[in-house]
């Protein structure tokens, strides 16, 4: 009798897993298969703000120009991408950059997924940061030498993501450490008041 | 009952373990994949993250007051004062607050609307305007209502109308006409007269509600507190108040001299024949000074002579002084009487050209009802081919006795302009959805001299598709072949002004570009406006009686109308900030309520709560009583802006339309819709309901919550007098786990952080700010501008009515009203505390020990700081406060409940709160963060006092609150607390040591009660 329980709770459990791993997308049941298979147009940050040989070294904030001045880090228009693209049809991916005109054309925004999120109860401020001397890559990391930005190939902690949480780690946490490394005179060297986070 | 050989409880809740651990391993994701949308083409002006602030004129009233939006990412999410407009000088009342509301309310048309038999459906602008200008084409009578939105639209109507050989009937529902028709027949001036409080030394208001409603509520709240404030001579601005009901105007009196509804003329008069030594003074009125003495007032106005005699004296002995007339909201048939009374006292008093000027060209809302009664003939007898209804609504705010319904009925095609559906435009075979003021060009003239341009802040809202009603009417007189001279509205209006100008203002587009920038300019524009000799009364011309008018006998309690200080006349009943806004009176949400005084329901046996049915010779309404002290014994009273039929999914079902009470008459001499005309009968239903208030007391129950001092005792407080002496040291329990008492040194807010608590943030707290607020009750009129201001920065829900009956109503801050002297039988002295109430911010809060997981904790600044995320809802923090300022998210009261485009106001710099999470006042803190970022960009430098305003201080028009670094000796909030009227609520009692600070209120009559 009481089989029956074991039996009929593993297949509820398996039948629950089941439900809730289709209804997750699974782990890697969905990952792209080639580049452009996530974002909507495949582009490389290496090719553009890389300093390798024949890679453009462009400035973070040439795009992502509010960075200094605002919350919030800014994603570049269409018409930005087209400022240097109406000229440079690029040589590796030119379909892909082609893409750009039929945005513009259509006058709709170029549907980005977003890789990088703090959660909606935290507000960062992307110029205290600058401001404090940080660059862009402590927190983002080396961006410039990856291709195109898609979550499992960022590998970085300080994430939520819209599909999934990469290692379900201790975001905040992550945030908390930086700001309690002493400085040079031996104090934190930024507040770990919540409340200049959370408000 | 057994269990067969069913599950065993034992075993059932294994597998239920089991199972919920196996979904949980593979956790609960969405398939949910977030986007980042740039824009196509990045406008200039806005950088994402940064907020970009536009100057413009609120359109919420007549009243045109300068307003800032505050525009995020393209979306105006805040409004707040200009500072700079000459009339309003920064403060913003709850009604331009509520305007965001308008602007994103989801009842709003999706475009313009065309009848096809019993229904409306959707069509194009291409299609409407060709449909008007067929149908005008085709019409004998056009007629167009309403439309007086600022100068340049008023031009452009008469225009249009001229060009289609119609007849323009200008209509508002809360209406100065009396008082304007008063000022042209005494000083021949076209306009409202222009008052200056702030220099008054007595103020006397017969009835007038000048906070709430006339030509400027802003301006005359800010001119009120002024004049109240004790000055460098140990005086202060006195304020009498004579009539039957107190408004939140009529609450902040000194004096409240409860005279008979109709006998302000009576009493003016009187007062003046007492002061006019000479009766010639009064030119060519005379001989009514000689018929109208004290003696005859005090016989019909139901006080005393001797109170109308000493009135009179004290209104020359210190001057200058000023008398104002009845208000809009107070139209009998003898207003234009009354105001022209009232004028003579002050004209005797020599108050003329020193607070009362009568060429200032003050415009607001002045119409003529008797001009809409004819309109409602012509439309019954089927002579009007068009009516066009625009910025009004007739159907609703007209008595039903006037048969506006039915002759509007009767109209060959009806149109209307409105943004939202309301009673007229239900009615109307086309609707053309004008643009919200905020996305659409105007102008303003407020007064004389003063000129303002509003302008869009944004695109229009995306979801409806409304077109500018200017913008319609040049097209359709386009297409008329009339043409108007200009392809749109913009250009006739910038054509308008480029030929009003010359070259002795200098460049047209400099000062365009001012005007945009500043708000206003000092403009000497003549529109018009015949100023006549504004000093010299001159003599009627017509018959005026100044007896107290006859009122219709439907019963034996006077019926007292006013416009709701939320709603207005009811244009504002759609916005559920307003529904739910305590009335600043009642302090009641959602429902129509009727005022009556104690005395009379005890006598007839009516208790609060009762739903009685209250009955005119036009109509009857059922509505709850309130019991009010501050009403006579023979009167009752009903705010206008209930009772919708028809005006979007708050407003409709809400309240009762008190104008089904009324009949439709207007003042025989200024055409002014007469409301205060009827008695009722008040007769019990036999139901009751629960009055969803969220006054707790209106009695202070001898607790120090909200002392006064009186002016005699200033300045003669002894060392230490204010202090709280007799009560030992004072204690602050600190440590971990709470409990080892600490002297507190005094208890101010700059001893914190208190020596044992300097440790790790908290060790440099004293370089610090502290931050703290300072509120002048003296000053505070209870108007409540400030609790919208607040709702509207910081995302704060609205629960709807059933939740306000269980307790849960989400006010950071309220408006408490306490009652320590109000008579409603005779003339005296009146003592009203208003205080609001917010988060107390205390130093030594009882929250934040008793919080499990730490979300409440002070914060090196002096913060008392929510964490919303951390919060897991055990409320006791809420059961702690003493205060009770800490509001509960019991439900999620921002999904369903705030429909797109609703959401739209929020504010992105302030978390949206869900359910189970606590709230309170956060002292802005998202605008403390913001300066700080500002400052410490700024190559670090000190945040500059006076550079954070919280949102309640911004708005607050009689400029009562002021945040600031206590720290700060040079700061203005140290230097306001440093006065001898510097208290904090209940803090001798039990130790809070708040952060914010009180000053008592200032009365001239000694304060007694053991409570100082």
């Amino acid at each position: 009798m009481r089989k029956h329980w074991l039996i009929g709770g593993f297949a509820g459990v398996l039948a629950l897993s089941g439900l809730a791993f289709v209804q997750g997308g699974g782990a890697g049941a969905d990952s792209p298969t080639t580049l452009s298979d996530f974002q909507p147009i495949a582009f490389p940050h290496d090719q553009h703000a890389g300093s390798e040989p024949g890679q453009n070294n462009m400035d973070c904030q040439f795009c992502h120009f509010s960075a200094e001045r605002s919350v919030d880090a800014g994603i570049p228009s269409v018409s930005t991408c087209w400022g240097c693209h109406q000229a440079i049809p690029g040589t590796n991916n030119p379909q892909e950059v082609a893409k750009i005109k039929d945005y513009l054309d259509a006058g709709e925004p170029i549907p980005w997924v977003r890789i990088y999120k703090i959660a909606d109860h935290a507000h960062f401020p992307h110029m205290r940061h600058i401001n404090a001397g940080l660059q862009c890559q402590e927190c983002h990391g080396e961006v410039q030498t990856m291709g195109v930005l898609e979550p499992q190939r960022t590998g970085l902690p300080a994430v939520f993501l819209g599909q999934d949480r990469v290692w379900g780690g201790d975001n905040m946490g992550w945030c908390i450490d930086c700001h309690r490394q002493p400085n040079e005179d031996g104090v934190q060297q930024a507040s770990t008041d919540c409340s200049v986070c959370h408000y | 009952m057994t269990m067969t050989d069913g599950i065993k409880r034992r075993d059932f809740l294994k597998v239920l373990g089991v199972s919920s651990a196996g979904v949980a391993a593979s956790g609960c994701s969405t398939s949910e994949v977030e986007k980042l949308l740039p824009y196509v083409v990045a406008p200039e002006e806005i950088t994402p993250g940064v907020s970009t602030w536009y100057t413009t004129v609120c359109g919420s009233c007549s009243a045109q007051c300068g307003m800032w939006v505050r525009t995020r990412e393209g979306k105006a999410v805040k409004v707040e004062g200009n500072p700079n407009h000459p009339v309003s000088a920064g403060g913003l009342c709850s009604r331009g607050h509520a305007s965001l509301q308008h602007l994103y309310n989801p009842d709003r048309f999706a475009g313009p609307m065309i009848r096809e038999g019993d229904n409306l459906r959707q069509g194009t602008w291409a299609e409407a305007e060709q449909l008007l200008a067929a149908k005008l084409r085709a019409a004998s009578n056009v007629m167009y209502i309403g439309g007086n939105t600022g100068p340049s639209m008023n031009r452009l109507i008469d225009e249009f109308v001229s060009a289609v050989g119609g007849t323009r009937v200008e209509y508002d529902a809360v209406s100065d006409a009396a008082l304007q028709e008063a000022a042209r027949m005494a000083y021949g001036s076209t306009a409202l007269p222009r008052y200056d409080i702030e220099n008054a030394r007595l103020l006397v208001s017969f009835g007038n509600d000048f906070i709430e409603y006339g030509s400027s509520p802003v301006a005359h709240n800010k001119g009120l507190s002024k004049m109240s404030a004790v000055d460098d001579h140990q005086s202060k601005g006195r304020f009498v108040y004579l009539g039957a009901r107190l408004s939140t105007t009529g609450l902040n009196a000194d004096e409240w001299i409860p005279i008979v509804p109709g006998t302000e003329a009576a009493v003016a008069l009187g007062m003046a024949s007492v002061i006019a030594g000479d009766v010639s003074d009064a030119g060519p009125y005379a001989d009514v000074l000689r018929s109208y003495t004290p003696t005859t007032a005090a016989s019909v106005a139901g006080v005393s002579e001797d109170a109308i005699r000493e009135l009179a004296e004290r209104f020359v002995a210190d001057g200058p002084t000023l008398a104002m007339g009845p208000g809009a909201g107070a139209n009998h048939r003898g207003a234009t009487a009354a105001h022209i009374a009232v004028m003579i006292l002050n004209h005797v008093a020599g108050n003329v050209g020193r607070t009362v000027h009568y060429d200032a060209g003050v415009t607001a809302a002045a119409s003529s009802y008797a001009d809409m009664e004819s309109a409602v003939s012509a439309m019954a007898a089927g002579q009007v081919g068009v009516a066009i209804v625009h910025g009004a609504n007739p159907a609703y705010t007209m008595p039903s006795a006037s048969g506006f319904a039915e002759a509007f009925a009767q109209v060959g095609f009806k149109v209307s302009f409105a943004s939202a559906m309301d009673e007229t435009a239900a009615m109307a075979d086309l609707i053309m959805p004008d643009r919200h003021f905020m996305e659409a060009w105007g102008d303003s003239m407020p007064r004389n001299g003063v000129m303002a341009i509003q302008q869009p802040v944004m695109q229009p809202v995306p979801h409806f598709d409304s077109k500018q009603a200017g913008d319609v009417l040049v097209a359709v007189a386009n297409q008329l072949g009339n043409g108007l001279g200009s392809a749109t509205f913009y250009e006739y209006l910038r054509s308008g002004h480029m030929e009003m100008h010359d070259a002795s203002m200098g460049d047209f587009e400099t000062l365009w570009a001012d005007a945009l920038r500043t708000g206003a300019v000092e403009h000497d524009m003549a529109m018009g406006m015949a100023t006549g000799n504004a000093m010299d009364l001159q003599a009627p011309d017509t018959a005026l009686s100044f007896d107290p008018p006859p009122m219709d006998s439907g019963g034996d309690l006077m019926l007292i109308v006013h416009p709701s200080p939320r709603f207005g006349a009811g244009e504002f009943s759609n916005s559920p900030w307003m529904q739910e806004l305590p009335d600043p009176v009642s302090k009641i949400t959602w429902h129509s309520w009727l005022e009556m005084n104690p005395h009379t329901a005890e006598q007839r046996g009516i208790r609060e709560g009762d739903i009685v049915s209250v009955a005119s010779g036009n109509g009857s309404v059922d509505v709850p009583v309130w019991l009010y002290p501050g009403i006579r014994e023979d009167a009752v009273a009903l705010a206008m802006g209930g009772g919708h039929t028809d005006m979007g999914r708050w407003a409709t079902g809400n309240g009762v339309n008190v104008m089904d009470l009324l009949p439709s008459e207007s003042e025989q001499v200024s055409g002014a819709q007469v409301t205060l005309v009827t008695s009722v009968t008040v007769t019990p239903t036999g139901e009751r309901r629960r009055i969803a208030t969220i006054e707790g007391s209106s009695d202070q129950h001898d607790r120090p919550i909200a002392p006064a001092v009186a002016l005699a005792d200033l300045g003669h407080a002894e060392e230490g007098d204010h202090e709280d002496d007799g009560h030992g040291p004072l204690m602050e329990l600190q440590g971990v786990g709470g409990f080892v008492p600490v002297d507190a040194n005094g208890g101010t807010p700059e001893a914190f952080p208190l020596a044992g608590t300097d440790h790790g943030e908290y060790a440099d707290a004293h370089e610090k700010p502290r931050w703290s607020l300072a509120i002048d009750l003296d000053k505070c009129t209870g108007c409540s501008a400030c609790v919208t201001a607040c709702h509207s920065e910081n995302n704060v829900p609205w629960v709807g009515e059933d939740q306000v009956l269980m307790g849960r109503d989400m006010n950071w801050v309220r408006i408490e009203r306490y009652y320590e002297h109000v008579d409603a039988t005779q003339a005296g002295e009146l003592d009203v505390r208003f205080l609001p109430m917010m988060c107390q911010h205390c130093g030594n809060a009882p929250c934040e020990p008793v919080c499990p997981v730490f979300a409440t904790y002070h914060t090196p600044e002096g913060v008392n700081v929510q964490v919303y995320n951390r919060c897991v809802g055990t409320r006791y923090c809420a059961n702690n406060c003493p205060y009770k300022v800490r509001v509960f998210n019991w439900y999620r009261y921002t999904d369903e409940n705030v429909p797109e485009p609703m959401n739209w106001q929020w504010n992105p710099d302030v978390t949206v709160r869900t359910n189970g999470i606590m709230e309170k006042c956060s002292m802005c803190i998202q605008r403390i963060r913001e300066t700080e970022n500002r400052a410490a960009l700024e190559d670090g430098r000190p945040i500059n006092d006076g550079e954070i305003v919280t949102a309640c201080q911004q708005s607050c028009p009689a400029e009562a609150i002021v945040f600031g670094n206590i720290r700060d000796p040079n700061s203005r909030v140290s230097q306001v607390v440093s006065s001898e009227r510097t208290y904090r609520v209940l803090d001798e009692l039990i130790n809070t040591q708040p952060a914010v600070n009180y000053l008592k209120k200032v009365t001239f009559h000694e304060v007694t009660g053991g409570h100082e």
